[in-house]
């Protein structure tokens, strides 16, 4: 009988000092705020305006996130190696920051279904004799630092085992060197190199060839055990595809045309 | 070369980064100045074998490139502690014991500088630890570490310019973040570096002249 | 706190790739060293010789070189050269600025050290016959370097150490490089980047308890 009231009585204390266990979703309801880490040196997914402040894709898709859950959104700026300690560190509760579900990532975070899918253009500096993406081998070839298609390129010159690969920090750097004709090459996501080309600050540059890549499915990212998180988010891309939004997103951002299908055939999510 | 698309906005925008690093750097001259004087007194006066565990852990600081130390230092603090620490704070962090660790150097140096017979001379005149520290041995070793001490601060004032590898938009950063949308990344960089130089530049021939003018005598 | 699972064995893995790094850090190093101890002595001399010109050369280098971040500088050379149609490989571009920085540093150095040598020596020398080339050659210029000797292994130290910024122009071979690409792949920040803290430490201690070595050896009197 004593040891049963005991029992109770530890059991009532364990239940006081630790509280229903809330997770990420709770917390963030009740603060009332989403911190979105967001990646700003990537147009049109994450930029600047003429103010400096926040706009983009990811922004606005964290600004829908938000209202969905009924808090205010706060960007955090990040930038592509900084995205996976900002989450670890409570910095911010998830990424909108175009990460690709690579399963080497996924051993450390948790990913939601696809919110994006990115074709990857391959971009020739003029001087440079391309025709197709595969004209590629035997040059300088370069793209962003610890991105989808830097690691897809740096695969493929391995492969070919001749021509050299280089990681620029920033996409603005790629560009720069691929205009000074430091590079040959680069790949980038049809959005950046479209808008780069355009823009004529790099002159001398121009669209080769699509690249052979699987479409660069990207999710979003937070703790890898916030399954409700997780859960809420599945639902909510959902969402923002079944009603539209997704679709109004990429014409804001992106430009006319058919925003990429995030299904895949043949197979479960 | 001048025609350019640099607002007035984006003028304030690059004067922020501009003040963050000064920001950063006081801060961590400020304490890791302190720091290193604590340490390098510590040094000099127990002796180089007690000091040896604080020898080693400074000497870390200066081994180690300090775009690692700061990398590190926000991985373990953010994600292996799980702690909710600001990249600002890190980066002040990391950058005063990095100064420290000169500083500890510069000091123990200036200390040594100073003439035992001096000190002795001084002890004997019936002047306690605390006063000979400060009357004689202060004033002497700095104007032996002074130079040297403007040196490290400038240096901090350089390398402050890693940091925006913890999410600090520093001058450096901030010129990035305008490379990213104005896309002109010569001219923004030649603004970025003629900023250092101007503030630099000058403290540097101060400190050449200061130990010009207190070596002679 | 402390629900961060350790995974040094993925890290370990990349440990050989690592040391092949290591091994172009050292190499990267070593040669802006060589570099950029010639080049101070040229520096050296163009400040001794009087000329208006060349001083004023060896006077821009040195305020450059230590006035503005080594970042600046190496980023400089691979974009600020690439500008005027000079296309630099990463590597060179890398080791080009680290020689600038070093040779401007040592120049100082140097100019410290010089101080110390009493002119009257050089007055010596030429009367004995030599020209100004010859004296700096054989009696200076031997002193200089001894004097020099210490802040030349710093220098190197911070050669070593200045390496880390190649990432600035695409530099993906060095340890700094190598790392940060396994970290984009894997985001193991922490045990990657301990594992190279620990392999530069153990290189900047080699090179400085080999000089030691080298100058007990050498400055025996």
């Amino acid at each position: 009988m004593k040891t049963s009231f005991l029992a109770v009585g530890v059991l009532a204390a364990a239940t006081v000092a630790m509280p229903a266990q809330a997770d990420k979703l709770d917390d963030i309801i009740a603060s009332g705020t989403l911190r979105c880490a967001v990646v700003l040196d990537f147009p049109p997914m994450g930029s600047r305006d003429a103010d400096n402040n926040p706009i983009g894709f990811d922004v606005d898709y964290c600004n829908d996130l938000a209202a969905a859950l009924g808090v205010t959104a706060e960007i955090v700026e990040t930038t592509f190696p900084e995205r996976i300690p900002s989450l670890m560190s409570g910095r911010v509760d998830v990424a909108v920051a175009s990460t690709s579900d690579t399963l080497e990532r996924a051993k450390t975070v948790g990913f939601t279904i696809p919110y994006y899918s990115f074709e990857n253009a391959v971009v020739a500096n003029e001087k440079v004799e391309m025709a197709t993406w595969e004209d590629m081998k035997g040059k300088t070839v370069g793209a962003t630092a610890g991105t989808y298609e830097a690691i897809w390129l740096e695969g493929k010159v391995k492969e070919w085992g001749e021509g050299e690969f280089r990681p620029y920090q920033t996409q603005a750097d790629v560009f720069l060197a691929l205009s000074q004709g430091q590079l040959d090459a680069t790949v980038a996501t049809v959005e950046v190199s479209e808008a780069n080309v355009k823009s004529g600050n790099f002159p001398g540059i121009k669209i080769v060839d699509k690249a052979p890549m699987v479409p660069d499915y990207v999710a979003l990212i937070t703790l890898r055990e916030e399954y409700g998180l997780i859960n809420y988010m599945n639902l909510f891309i959902n969402q923002q595809v079944r009603t539209g939004r997704y679709a109004e997103l990429y014409k804001k951002w992106v430009g006319e045309g058919e925003p990429a299908n995030l299904t895949i055939p043949g197979v479960y999510r | 070369m001048f025609d350019t698309a640099l607002t007035r906005s984006d003028l304030i925008f690059l004067a922020q980064g501009a003040g963050m690093t000064l920001i950063v750097t006081a801060i961590s001259v400020f304490f890791g100045t302190i720091l290193g004087i604590v340490f390098g007194v510590i040094r000099y006066q127990i002796g180089p074998w007690w000091a040896a565990p604080l020898t080693f852990v400074l000497d870390i600081f200066r081994s180690i490139p300090l775009l690692i130390q700061l990398v590190l230092a926000n991985a373990f603090v953010t994600t292996v502690l799980g702690l909710r620490i600001s990249g600002f704070t890190v980066a002040c962090g990391v950058l005063s014991f990095y100064t420290a660790a000169y500083c500890a150097e510069i000091v123990r140096g200036g200390i040594e500088a100073v003439p035992q017979t001096l000190r002795r001379a001084a002890r004997s005149l019936g002047l306690t630890w605390g006063q000979d520290m400060t009357s004689i041995v202060l004033p002497l070793a700095t104007r032996v570490a002074l130079p040297s001490w403007i040196g490290l601060a400038l240096g901090v004032m350089k390398d402050s310019a890693l940091v925006y590898i913890v999410q600090v938009v520093e001058l450096l950063k901030s010129t990035q973040i305008l490379i990213t949308r104005l896309q002109e990344p010569l001219f923004l960089l030649m603004i970025c570096g003629l900023f250092y130089f101007l503030i630099s530049f000058p403290i540097a021939r101060f400190g050449g002249y200061l130990e010009k003018r207190w070596s002679n005598d | 706190m402390f629900n961060y699972n350790f995974r040094w064995n993925q890290a370990l893995n990349s440990l050989p790739q690592m040391l092949e790094g290591a091994l172009v850090t050292m190499e990267i190093a070593v040669l802006s060293m060589a570099i950029g101890i010639t080049i101070a002595i040229v520096l050296t001399l163009f400040r001794l010789s009087g000329i208006r010109a060349l001083s004023a050369v060896a006077a821009t280098w040195v305020e450059i070189a230590r006035n503005t971040p080594a970042l600046f500088q190496i980023y400089m050379v691979h974009f600020g050269l690439g500008g005027f149609g000079i296309h630099l490989s990463p590597y060179l571009s890398l080791l080009i600025g680290i020689a600038f920085n070093n040779a401007g540093y040592l120049a100082e150095n140097f100019r410290g050290a010089l101080k110390a040598i009493p002119e009257t020596q050089t007055r010596a020398a030429r009367s004995l016959g030599m020209t100004p080339i010859q004296a700096f050659h054989n009696v200076i210029m031997p002193q200089m370097l001894r004097i020099s000797f210490l802040p030349m292994t710093n220098q190197m130290v911070w050669a070593i150490l200045m390496t880390s910024l190649g990432a600035v122009v695409a530099m993906n071979t060095d340890l700094y490089g190598v790392t940060s690409d396994l970290n984009a792949r894997t985001f193991r920040t922490f045990e990657l980047f301990a594992i190279a803290a620990v392999i530069f430490y153990l290189i900047t201690k080699a090179i400085t308890l080999s000089a030691r070595l080298v100058a007990a050896r050498l400055f025996r009197y």
